[in-house]
């Protein structure tokens, strides 16, 4: 009876449930979700339920994305602000109102600017897309994301990539029915097929936790330069071929690595809430054609044969 | 003698998980340090573990976990487990001392969130979502917790009435004793 009323006292204490056998049952029951959510992939109860919690919460990004917008036309206000200061001391109230309409349609020529980018880059391109806008932003700080108002109602689906009017931003690593969420290529675990446009160098261009990218896999056998246009080489089948990614910054050549360390500047962040295209498939001609992939074959045997050669005169040195 | 208003409490608890909630979704994306974003579930879950305490916050600890783990990209479960813990080791001395002791309350918040994004963040090197754990904790762990301390602290100097903080006494810690309650006026 005693040790019954010790093992009751480790539970209450002062009278009150102190939450020892709520939180082992938590505990329980988060780590069978944890091992579920692994188990299960990309699909299964636990994602759909996901899915359903994105489209429940949705109106609210889309709520704080809309309150986001006024700060991104901010910048205009202060520049016409500084602009025109002298001015503004006689003609206060007229200005203020004049600010406002050139706030608004600057935001509208900006909107149209993009849009218009957008149709270029399908055209030019011949993307088959569709066109969807930015609503929110990441909610955690583990994940480089944003959320889309097109998801799987409207066709689209995960893995599909993501591109704004400067280039690609990403890929859909999340699809619920009325949104989606995109993994930004400045993501740490966000990594694409690319290549130097003027070498036709293949690689890997990935983002890092400090959302800088890196175009991995370049031999240093290969001339890299600063300013290099950097493109998706459409190996993989996912991006098409030849979309812009960005722009190479630094070139750094350690003593001894057989492959370059280069940081790329992304062409687009996406950081302001704008109107993007998924690309909802790939044409033939959009894919890496056999000769890329042998390409990306020789790049590859022919690093593994200096490796080896580097591998066997070290040999011959030591000995 | 404390006096328990179980709508009043219940009343109190639905504001703020629904402040929270609508402040994760729509507000935290647009203010960052860097990746860092602040974490309302964490914030709830300090609340109700100083507020309420016990099998209460416990519960509620882990239903704001499940919250995060659903809005987020993260594993399922992760959350779910560290706030019940969180929500019991700081809920297991008594009630309403977000109160009567605040200064206290934000130096355990303080210890308690950074422990759990600490390992929050180790569990995601583990799984393959982080590349190092000097990133984890430079450039995620700590802005998260400079952002998630911030908000909890204003949440905690609302509700405790805007005072200048630190152990209450007097009248007025004799007034809480005497049935006065997390404030609720306006909520």
């Amino acid at each position: 009876m005693n040790a019954r009323n010790r093992a009751m006292g480790s539970f209450r204490r002062g009278g009150q449930d102190s939450g020892g056998r709520a939180l082992v049952i938590c505990c329980i029951v988060s780590l069978v979700l944890f091992t579920m959510g692994i188990r299960e992939g990309d699909s299964g109860l636990l994602h759909g339920v996901r899915s359903g919690a994105t489209v429940v919460t949705t109106p609210v990004r889309v709520v704080g994305g809309a309150l986001a917008s006024p700060f991104v036309g901010l910048g205009n206000v202060f520049t016409n602000l500084t602009a025109s200061q002298e001015s503004l001391s006689d003609l206060k109230s007229q200005n203020e109102e004049l600010q406002a309409k050139v706030t608004e349609l600057s935001e509208a020529e900006q909107t149209a600017t993009r849009l218009e980018g957008l149709l270029q880059l399908q055209n030019t391109y011949s993307l088959q897309s569709t066109a969807a806008r930015i609503v929110s932003g990441s909610t955690d700080s583990w994940s480089t994301t944003v959320t889309i108002d097109k998801g799987s109602a409207s066709g689209l689906a995960v893995g599909m990539p993501v591109s704004d009017s400067g280039g690609v931003i990403g890929q859909i690593s999340a699809c619920g029915p009325t949104s989606a969420t995109v993994r930004l290529l400045a993501d740490e675990n966000s990594s694409v097929s690319a290549m130097l446009q003027a070498s036709r160098a293949q690689g890997m261009l990935r983002g890092s936790a400090d959302g800088t990218l890196k175009l991995d896999m370049i031999q240093t056998d290969l001339t890299v330069n600063v300013g290099d246009t950097v493109v998706t080489s459409g190996l993989g089948g996912v991006f098409p071929k030849g979309l812009p990614l960005g722009k190479v910054t630094s070139v750094n050549k350690p003593t001894g690595a057989i492959y370059y360390e280069i940081v790329v500047q992304p062409f687009t962040t996406a950081q302001s809430y704008e109107e993007v295209l998924v690309i909802t498939s790939l044409t033939d001609d959009q894919k890496a054609t056999s000769d890329d992939m042998s390409a990306a074959d020789s790049q590859d045997s022919s690093t593994t044969a200096s490796t080896t050669s580097a591998a066997t005169s070290a040999t011959t040195t030591s000995k | 003698m404390q006096v328990s208003d179980q709508n009043k409490e219940s009343r109190t608890i639905g504001i703020l998980a629904l402040v929270c909630a609508l402040l994760q979704l729509g507000i935290v994306p647009l203010f960052g340090i860097g990746d860092g974003r602040a974490n309302l579930a964490l914030v709830f879950a300090g609340l109700m573990a100083f507020m309420f305490g016990g099998r209460r916050g416990v519960l509620l600890a882990f239903l704001a976990g499940v919250f995060f783990d659903l809005t987020t990209t993260g594993p399922i479960g992760i959350m779910a487990f560290e706030l019940p813990v969180m929500a019991f080791l700081l809920g297991s001395e008594s009630r309403n001392r977000l109160i009567e002791d605040r200064t206290e309350s934000l130096k355990e918040f303080a210890l308690g969130s950074l422990a759990v994004g600490l390992v929050y963040g180790i569990v995601m090197l583990f799984l393959g979502q982080a590349g190092s754990l000097v990133d984890v904790v430079l450039l995620r762990v700590i802005p998260t917790f400079a952002l998630t301390f911030v908000a909890f602290a204003a949440f905690a100097y609302f509700l405790s009435g805007g005072s200048s903080g630190g152990r209450a006494r007097g009248p007025r810690r004799a007034g809480m004793r005497s049935g006065g309650r997390i404030r609720t006026k306006g909520l």
